[in-house]
């Protein structure tokens, strides 16, 4: 292949690689110079990166930061260390907080996240703080790194509080599947402790309360009467997902509660809550309630009309309520 | 007053529920060859993807997914066993895919290193043959409500393909 053809980019990666290097162009021929090997070396993983950042490509830039990731666990911990603690431009910091990150979770000690943990709770700059955060997203992080997660979400930087609500989101669905009590336990304690409603409501709407304590059960009843009703929707749908142990006092909690609402987006959830609580076994609850808002009457037939199915996987019949909706 | 454009975000925030199913990629737990997909050489459907290396107890047997997840490790055999100890003894690490989905890693010998854990491929044991097994190797299977399914590796790997440790067997 001629060199001359390849994207610019590729042609800076392939002379300027820390791991893969390209021999000394010959400008007689047009042949592209045989790759030969190098030893991998943070600061040449870093400057690769950086010269990255200027290529204009979002897939090259994941491909550098997943080989500085896969590289972590034979890299220098120490030279990986200095380099991270060195670093101030929060786009280096998040990539770098990444391989840390990566080490814990291929298995090499936990001290290597910690030290992400502690830059994301006590960094300076709002930025470094949200960038270190963000690399802790999709790792092992919520089990080594205490109340973290409850201190981040009341970060004095919106930013972070947002990144640190994604995170406890993504890693409750993509690292535990919405199956894992301690990973539940500590999204609804971090939901609990923000002062952020905004925070609050994106946490508790967004994750499995399926494994949840009884604890955070109870911590999630009290939100029901937030002066927010971005909160109270949250709240509302969040019963609608808990274990069986909890599902009676839900359901008691959430009929009364639809009476007492005024919030049309807040009955609404309660209508979906119920409906998950009890499946067809909700259809009475939902016939008494279809009456005491009008807004809500075609939302209510709908739901009973979905639950009439008798569908027994909520997925199916969040996608027959949808259905019902639509057709209407 | 609260306005409609305030109701319409909350529903907008709850509709975005998550739901939708994520790939994972499912790669080799050590240097191994494929010695069983969907059939066995017999004819009997396995529904599954087997990898083996003689060397039993020699290599850690690494989780077979490269993302960092939550593995529910359940030892059923502690003793160092190769050749088979009789069907339901495989120790077993099972990763929870969501909506009965999961995917499940075979045959493991116990060590330290075999508990509950949060990793990216790690080592939850060593290369082993406990449970229904004529020799060392691990079994991947994907399921759900005990179903099998054959679609995340039947374009990707084949039966006597080399796999070196963190190659591509499919993605579940």
């Amino acid at each position: 292949m001629n060199r001359r053809h390849l994207p610019v980019w590729v042609s800076l990666w392939l002379s300027s690689s820390p791991c893969l290097a390209a021999g000394a162009p010959d400008a007689s021929v047009s042949r592209a110079p045989e790759p030969r090997a190098q030893a991998c070396s943070v600061e040449g993983l870093m400057d690769s990166i950086r010269r990255g950042l200027q290529s204009g490509s979002p897939a090259y830039q994941r491909y550098l930061r997943e080989l500085l990731k896969e590289s972590a666990v034979t890299l220098p911990e120490a030279a990986l260390r200095e380099a991270f603690e060195r670093e101030t431009a929060p786009v280096m910091v998040e990539h770098l907080a990444a391989a840390l990150a990566a080490r814990t979770d291929r298995g090499e000690g936990v001290e290597t996240l910690r030290l992400v943990a502690k830059r994301a709770l006590g960094d300076a700059d709002p930025a470094v703080r949200a960038a270190a955060t963000r690399a802790l997203r999709r790792t092992s992080a919520e089990e080594h790194t205490g109340d973290m997660y409850q201190r981040l979400v009341r970060d004095a930087s919106p930013e972070v509080r947002a990144e640190a609500a994604t995170n406890l989101i993504e890693d409750n669905q993509y690292v535990y599947a919405g199956a894992h009590g301690p990973a539940s336990d500590v999204a609804v304690a971090a939901a609990v402790a923000s002062s952020d409603p905004a925070v609050t409501a994106r946490i508790l709407g967004n994750i499995s309360t399926a494994p949840i304590s009884a604890e955070s059960a109870q911590r999630i009843h009290a939100l029901v009467d937030s002066d927010d009703a971005r909160v109270r929707a949250a709240a509302v749908t969040a019963l609608g997902g808990v274990p069986a142990a909890q599902m009676e006092r839900a359901r008691q909690v959430l009929a009364t509660r639809y009476r007492d609402e005024t919030d049309v987006g807040v009955r609404s959830a309660i209508l979906q809550g119920l409906a998950r609580l009890g499946f067809s076994s909700a259809i009475p609850e939902l016939r008494r309630l279809r009456g005491v808002d009008p807004r809500l009457t075609g939302e209510a037939d709908a739901w009973i009309q979905a639950l009439s199915t008798g569908l027994q996987e909520w997925s199916l019949l969040l996608r027959e309520k949808q259905r019902v909706g639509q057709a209407h | 007053m609260r306005s409609s454009k305030t109701r319409l975000a909350v529903l907008a925030t709850l509709a975005a529920l998550p739901t939708a199913a994520v790939a994972y990629t499912a790669v080799a737990p050590y240097p191994s060859t494929v010695s069983a997909t969907t059939y066995y050489s017999s004819g009997t459907y396995h529904g599954a993807v087997d990898v083996a290396n003689s060397r039993c107890n020699y290599w850690g047997a690494e989780t077979g997914v490269s993302a960092t997840v939550y593995w529910n490790v359940t030892v059923r055999t502690s003793g160092v066993v190769c050749n088979g100890n009789g069907s339901g003894n495989q120790n077993e690490a099972l990763l929870n895919l969501g909506s009965g989905w999961s995917f499940r890693q075979w045959h493991w010998i116990k060590t330290s290193d075999s508990y509950d854990r949060t990793c990216n491929r790690c080592q939850v044991g060593n290369l082993g043959g406990t449970g229904n097994a004529t020799g060392p190797h691990s079994h991947f299977q994907k399921d759900q409500y005990g179903t099998k399914n054959t679609s995340w590796y039947s374009s990707y790997t084949t039966k006597g393909e080399a796999l070196d440790r963190g190659e591509l067997m499919g993605y579940i």
